[in-house]
């Protein structure tokens, strides 16, 4: 198999290229039947940009989840450079390095190209190329390798939720998620459980919502349990770092090891892993022993603060109890508590934006948000900011209803005793469900009916959740599975159909609306054309449901009563129909293709011109990004930077400065939550105690600026800048060992083992290992992502919070020897 | 002419590395971690974890600093470094022998060859892509998160880098060697 369209080939010579070393790559089994593979050749390229004749295109990156606004210019039909756009208020002219990198994603040589249908066996990764045709024909009737989904839907009588759903983030999965509503399954897994499920709903239930810190204004921030200098997130990125070291705002990083947010901090505390609820108690005691939170805004805007405050006080979580615990310093609490006060409501606890990392988080998040409350630094500049939505126009899905599909796959408790949750693995449900619960409780037969088969759309369950193994035997025990992705991943190769998606520069995406304190629209405008065979995912799903809809629906008619009844039913009189007639009617309500009619494009149109005009759609479409009175608004300030509103228009302040609970009021206790076995109110817990047997390490993860997880690991500008990841351990503990920089570890826990080379460092402490997530695939269909390193989900034990079954991250403990 | 030079708030510097990824995609650079025309130092932290003294660890993004007395310039024995109109320290690829006496003799590590041409190479400031068509900034500068990179005309009294040197305390790198680097580190 060649690299069909290289960018040597287009640019035949007219533009300077640079070539990797001219490598010959190992040659996949992924293209099996496809005999002929020749070498991949001299693949990955940089492209000098020229000075002639160029376009440029508006669009928005998909290296990570920030959505930065890029401009690409394309010469002679080759994306040569993406470039910050600066119109758009949330990354203010900026583009990181994966941002920039985003052309080796469109020319990465491993990319999928064609559909695919399984010839091996399952995991295997062996597939043979079929048209898109022959595809959906799969999908729909299955091959000798696996069923389709009409045997499927017949077998358990058109139980639509007899197939699972599930998407990572990004812009089309709302696309996705239109089939999974039209399909009609109740099983639906997003990666909220994987992330930031915890930080959502803690402060969503207690403030009312996930609010934006507003670093630009602050002057005062904690930042504990974020690195805001390494997992990038945009504005606050930018905006953090350009005032800390005595220039306006004194930052305290709070972290178990040395990040570069610690280097960047003007003050950096190691606390143990999954102690910060510990911290934020006792830094909350100090603030109601010594009065020093805002009286008036509590009198007014908290619910169950005398409750809570009794709770702390009488609890006595006091910084010196909080020190043992956490390992920081009585004084250093203290003063944090009180230089915090001080500086309020321009002080901001940073709520962050990360995976659960330990089984309190859920009270973590609540305790901060309390605390932030304690200082009224909410809705209000340099503090919390809710921020204001720009509204956008509806584009209509289609629901219908199917009377024989079952409801979520979850199990109750059967014999729900006073103070124990209403579900065998969590207390709450979410939309997003909880993703290890779920593949947990499907492979130890705990479903209440069969599920038989899973859609996967821009999604990598292989790599993202804890314990790998339990996902592949998962993978294996789903009857049929359908994978839409841009690249030859851990879990493509699981799947039975393979529906190549383009990459995002080959898109236009939905229009979307993003809030804050300075609000605007941005549209992923498409640059090129989608190469190979590749499609947007809305054109797929169009070819798929015109494939599918029909012979689904006649499933449908044979065994939901609702339907057989309506059908019957012909009306009277003048109303009288044909059953034809009738047919063709409920049939509209069950059209699985009607989403799907229009282009993207024209649903974009449609959903901004109905608010904003045909302008705004120009100005999308040209520019990327629009609010109203843009024109007039923006403009530049410095080489560096832009106005996007003036400081008048800023909707620092949406509520009166108020939480947007439905009472209105800051919640310290929640009764309801009490029903189901979760604390009322934040309390520390013996349990949450850090300790790790001796010999033993605990296992942390985290991100960093160049890799975003799994996603990027292929990228070939990115593995310039980290190769591999490394093993974080201590560098006394090292010594001790005898282990030296660049030797081979073996990571085990009762999880599973990884081999990953050693960094020594003093970054870390004694009692701790970290890698950064995201490395050591096992797809050999990615040239540079293979066995890369090592893989933390191959090691990490699937333990989940109690409330939304969040996975926690940092609750392993492993071993280390020396291979 | 202009007389361009570079300003760094080098404070606001978190080693992402976006400006060593715009640059190279840019200008065509080399694929390989040794092939960088721009970089960011930064030193390994000092004390014992958990006392470690933050202030070793800042960030110093580094490249050519395009001197005004470059002894790279001095000992290039076939002109290939010359100086451009606008003071930009420059390689003719056409002249460079690859003697590889301007590596040695560049004091800031600033050169490296580039493998197709068998030449040396290092940073233009985009003389030859950005500022050729007409645009006011490099690579670097534009795509920075925290803006840490403000290019400009030295010469001119208004520009914002001359405001910037006049207003803000700044030094360069290896200022004894008297090569009067036109990279200011603000502080």
């Amino acid at each position: 198999m060649q690299v069909e369209v290289s960018r040597r080939r287009f640019l035949q010579g007219s533009v300077a290229l640079s070539v990797i070393g001219g490598t010959s790559l190992s040659v996949t089994n992924l293209l099996g039947g496809h005999e002929s593979q020749d070498e991949k050749g001299e693949t990955a390229v940089t492209t000098k940009t020229g000075t002639g004749e160029a376009t440029e295109v508006a669009t928005l990156c998909e290296m990570c989840v920030n959505k930065c606004a890029a401009i690409a210019r394309v010469e002679n039909g080759v994306v040569t450079k993406l470039n910050p756009n600066p119109l758009f208020p949330k990354s203010k002219n900026m583009l990181c390095p994966r941002g920039n990198a985003g052309i080796q994603a469109l020319y990465d040589p491993d990319r999928l190209k064609y559909p695919m249908i399984r010839v091996g066996e399952k995991g295997e990764g062996k597939f043979k190329r079929v048209s898109w045709e022959e595809a959906y024909d799969a999908i729909l009737n299955g091959t000798d390798k696996f069923p389709g989904m009409g045997k499927i839907l017949e077998e358990e009588k058109d139980n639509r939720s007899s197939f699972l759903f599930c998407a990572g983030e990004g812009m089309a999965e709302h696309t996705f998620k239109t089939f999974y509503s039209a399909f009609g399954s109740s099983n639906w897994l997003n990666h909220a459980s994987l992330c930031l499920q915890t930080v959502i709903s803690g402060y969503g239930v207690t403030i009312g919502g996930y609010a934006a810190a507003d670093l630009e204004n602050a002057e005062y921030i904690i930042m504990a349990g974020a690195n805001r200098a390494e997992a990038i997130v945009t504005p606050d990125t930018m905006d953090g770092f350009k005032r800390t070291k005595g220039r306006g705002a004194k930052l305290i990083c709070i972290d178990p090891r040395f990040t570069n947010t610690a280097a960047k901090a003007d003050k950096w505390l190691a606390i143990n892993p999954g102690t910060d609820l510990a911290f934020v108690l006792a830094l909350t005691y100090v603030v109601l022993t010594e009065e020093l939170y805002d009286k008036a805004y509590v009198a007014e805007n908290f619910n169950g603060f005398d409750e809570y405050s009794k709770s702390v006080i009488e609890n006595k979580y006091t910084p010196e109890w909080a020190e043992k615990i956490t390992g920081i310093k009585a004084k250093d609490i203290y003063k944090i508590a009180r230089e915090f006060m001080a500086h309020a409501p321009k002080a901001v606890y940073y709520p962050g934006r990360r995976s659960t990392f330990s089984n309190n988080d859920f009270q973590l998040r609540r305790a901060m948000a309390i605390f932030q409350g304690l200082s009224g630094g909410i809705d209000t500049k340099g503090g919390l900011v809710f921020g204001k939505k720009l509204k956008l126009g509806k584009h209509e899905g289609l629901e219908p209803i199917y009377a024989r599909a079952e409801s979520r796959a979850i199990e109750k408790e059967k014999h729900p005793e006073k103070g124990h949750s209403g579900y065998s693995d969590c207390a709450v449900v979410s939309g997003g469900g909880s993703w290890i619960a779920w593949r947990n409780r499907f492979l130890e037969g705990h479903m209440p009916y069969k599920v038989r088969g899973m859609f996967i759309y821009k999604h990598n369950p292989m790599m993202n959740m804890p314990n790998r193994e339990k996902t592949a035997e998962m993978m294996k025990k789903m009857e049929l599975v359908v994978s839409i992705d841009t690249m030859p991943s851990d879990t493509v190769m699981y799947a039975d159909v393979v529906l190549p998606e383009c990459t995002y520069l080959e898109r236009t995406d939905p229009v979307k609306t993003f809030g804050g304190a300075e609000p605007s629209i941005a549209q992923r405008n498409k640059v090129l054309d989608p190469m190979f065979e590749t499609k947007p995912v809305i054109e797929i799903m169009k070819g798929l449901t015109e494939k599918i809809s029909k012979p689904l629906f006649e499933i449908t008619k044979k065994y939901d009563d609702d339907v057989k009844e309506e059908l019957a039913d012909l009306g009277e009189g003048e109303e009288k129909k044909t059953p034809e007639q009738k047919a063709v009617e409920i049939y509209a309500e069950f059209d699985l293709t009607k989403p799907f009619e229009h282009s993207q494009e024209e649903i974009n149109r449609h959903m901004v011109e109905s608010v904003y005009g045909e302008e705004a759609v120009k100005t999308l479409q040209e520019h990327g990004v629009f609010y109203p009175n843009m024109d007039k608004f923006f403009k530049p300030l410095s080489v560096n930077e832009h106005q996007y509103y003036p400081e008048k228009e800023k909707a620092y302040r949406v509520n009166g400065g108020k939480p947007k609970t439905p009472s209105g009021k800051i919640e310290c206790n929640l009764p309801n939550m009490a029903k189901k076995g979760i604390d009322p109110m934040p309390i520390w817990k013996e349990e949450y105690n850090f300790s790790v047997p001796d010999g033993k390490f605990r296992m942390l993860t985290g991100r960093h600026a160049q890799f975003t997880q799994s996603g990027t690991a292929n990228n070939a500008m990115l593995r310039d800048l980290i190769f591999e990841n490394y093993a974080w351990i201590n560098r006394r503990v090292a010594e001790e060992k005898g282990i030296k920089f660049g030797d081979e570890l073996e990571i085990s826990s009762r999880t599973g083992k990884t081999v990953i080379k050693a960094y020594p460092t003093e970054k870390v402490g004694p009692k701790t290992i970290f890698f950064v997530h995201g490395f050591g695939e096992e797809s050999e269909a990615l040239t540079w992502a293979y066995k890369n390193g090592g893989n933390d989900n191959a090691v990490i034990e699937d333990v989940t919070e109690p409330v939304y079954g969040a996975a926690s991250m940092h609750e392993t403990n492993v071993e280390i020897r020396k291979v | 002419m202009a007389n361009y030079g570079m300003a760094l708030d080098y404070k606001n510097c978190i080693n992402c590395k976006a400006c060593e990824v715009a640059c190279k995609e840019e200008n065509g650079v080399l694929l390989g971690a040794d092939k960088h025309r721009i970089w960011v130092g930064a030193n390994d932290v000092k004390g014992e974890w958990p006392l470690l003294d933050i202030a070793s660890a800042a960030f110093l993004p580094s490249q050519c600093q395009h001197c005004e007395e470059a002894p790279c310039q001095e000992v290039c024995p076939t002109n290939a470094t010359y100086y451009n109109e606008h003071g930009v320290v420059l390689v003719d690829a056409e002249k460079c022998i690859l003697c590889s006496y301007c590596m040695n003799a560049c004091p800031y590590d600033a050169r490296y060859v580039d493998d197709r041409t068998m030449t040396v190479d290092k940073c233009t400031f985009c003389t030859d892509t950005r500022l050729a068509r007409g645009e006011t900034t490099t690579a670097c500068q534009n795509t920075c998160p925290t803006k840490v990179r403000t290019f400009g005309d030295l010469d001119d009294y208004d520009s914002e880098i001359s405001e910037l040197l006049r207003t803000r305390e700044h030094f360069s790198l290896k200022e004894n060697l008297g090569t009067k680097p036109k990279l200011f580190y603000l502080t």
